[in-house]
């Protein structure tokens, strides 16, 4: 959230993370390597749930930071450092997904899907239709909410990943996405109806394995 | 008992974030206490939400901070690419790559008709039986080829010309 009225100094003094911003401005390299140790982890997991693979998320996470040494001395603290921070990786994230999405336009019909048979998208598609295996594992069940959430556009898909990884209000994340809170509720509204719709079939297998869970 | 609407919907969502202030979350409590589809909504709307719990927990890898020091500090150390590239004829300037080509051409020609003008001296004709173009004939090849020995040092330059990507772009 944007904390208007207050100076750069009465915010520097309020958050340590962006005391430690400063000093990466101040081209103070062991500030930068304590930011990135600070923040890895909650970057690496936004970029790897966004882009849906662990291995390249780690890599967005990593030019993330690179980007935030590259503007460093264009840093001005406005707001909490971790907005500017997720601002940088929504952008990158936006880029990305936006490039795949061109790249993958034309949707294969199952049928075409070759002789490994359908992909996990398609065999959500085709789940749908009818009643899901009784014995999905928790590890299928991983593979099916990751598919539901890949048919989220590129925008429900981020607000849905900083509300529900990093536990970002809808101020911070109409900061972070550009846009108004109210314009960041009807999104997020709309995803979670569209993941909802994605899961439909395994709400019930969920609460199954839930209970299982709790019985080991 | 009406379904939600979007914005009711939208509404409920804002309820379950803990985005309401005061006076709306009472209003959603009040009908999620007398209305049964809308408590029917926010369940799966709940449920939906808690399933994405089963997506695979990230950690960094163990030398990431290492791996990004490195990247950073190998991003500073090395020039610009224009800095680091050899002063090869650039696509921006053919007219440079034309002008070498010219001057070499113009040494190959001259030094060739100096070589061949001295290898092979005007028949004198004194000796009707003797053929003073015999050595040319012998040696042929190497005559026609002359010019081109005369303009370099060594054997490895000339190798090196049998590769014109070396060149840049094509002067023409």
């Amino acid at each position: 959230m944007a904390l208007t009225g207050e100076t750069s100094t009465q915010l520097a003094l309020r958050d340590p993370d962006i005391r430690l911003m400063l000093r990466v401005r101040d081209d103070d390299a062991t500030a930068f390597a304590d930011l990135v140790e600070l923040y890895q982890h909650r970057l690496v997991t936004v970029m790897h749930h966004l882009v849906g693979n662990a291995e390249e998320g780690e890599d967005l996470a990593q030019e993330v930071f690179l980007r935030v040494y590259r503007t460093r001395k264009k840093y001005h603290p406005k707001a909490k450092f971790s907005t500017w921070l997720f601002t940088i990786a929504n952008n990158l994230a936006m880029n990305i997904l936006r490039d795949r999405q061109r790249k993958f336009t034309v949707p294969l019909d199952v049928r075409d899907s070759g002789p490994l048979g359908p992909r996990p998208a398609e065999q959500l598609v085709h789940d749908k239709a009818g009643q899901p295996h009784q014995r999905l594992q928790h590890q299928e069940l991983a593979g099916v909410v990751k598919v539901a959430l890949e048919t989220l556009n590129e925008r429900q898909r981020i607000a849905v990943v900083l509300n529900k990884f990093e536990d970002m209000n809808y101020a911070d994340i109409a900061d972070v996405m550009g846009m108004s809170t109210k314009a960041v509720k009807s999104l997020l509204s709309r995803a979670r109806e569209n993941l909802r719709q994605a899961l439909k079939g395994y709400i019930q297998m969920e609460g199954q394995a839930a209970a299982d869970s709790k019985d080991e | 008992m009406t379904p939600l609407n979007d914005d009711e919907k939208a509404e409920l969502v804002a309820y379950l974030d803990g985005e309401l202030d005061e006076a709306a979350t009472q209003v959603m409590e009040t009908r999620l206490a007398t209305d049964p589809a809308a408590r029917a909504e926010m369940d799966t709307l709940k449920q939906t939400w808690g399933m994405l719990d089963y997506l695979p927990k990230t950690s960094p890898s163990s030398n990431f901070t290492n791996r990004t020091m490195d990247k950073l500090t190998l991003e500073n150390s090395v020039p610009t690419p224009a800095a680091k590239t050899q002063p090869m004829p650039s696509r921006s300037r053919p007219w440079i790559v034309a002008a070498v080509w010219a001057a070499v051409m113009i040494v190959a020609v001259s030094g060739g008709f100096l070589a061949v003008s001295h290898l092979a001296p005007v028949p004198t004709h004194a000796d009707p039986h003797h053929d003073s173009d015999l050595p040319l004939v012998r040696h042929l090849r190497i005559v026609e080829k002359w010019r081109w020995y005369e303009s370099i040092d060594d054997l490895d330059f000339a190798k090196k010309l049998a590769h014109p990507e070396m060149f840049g772009d094509d002067p023409s």
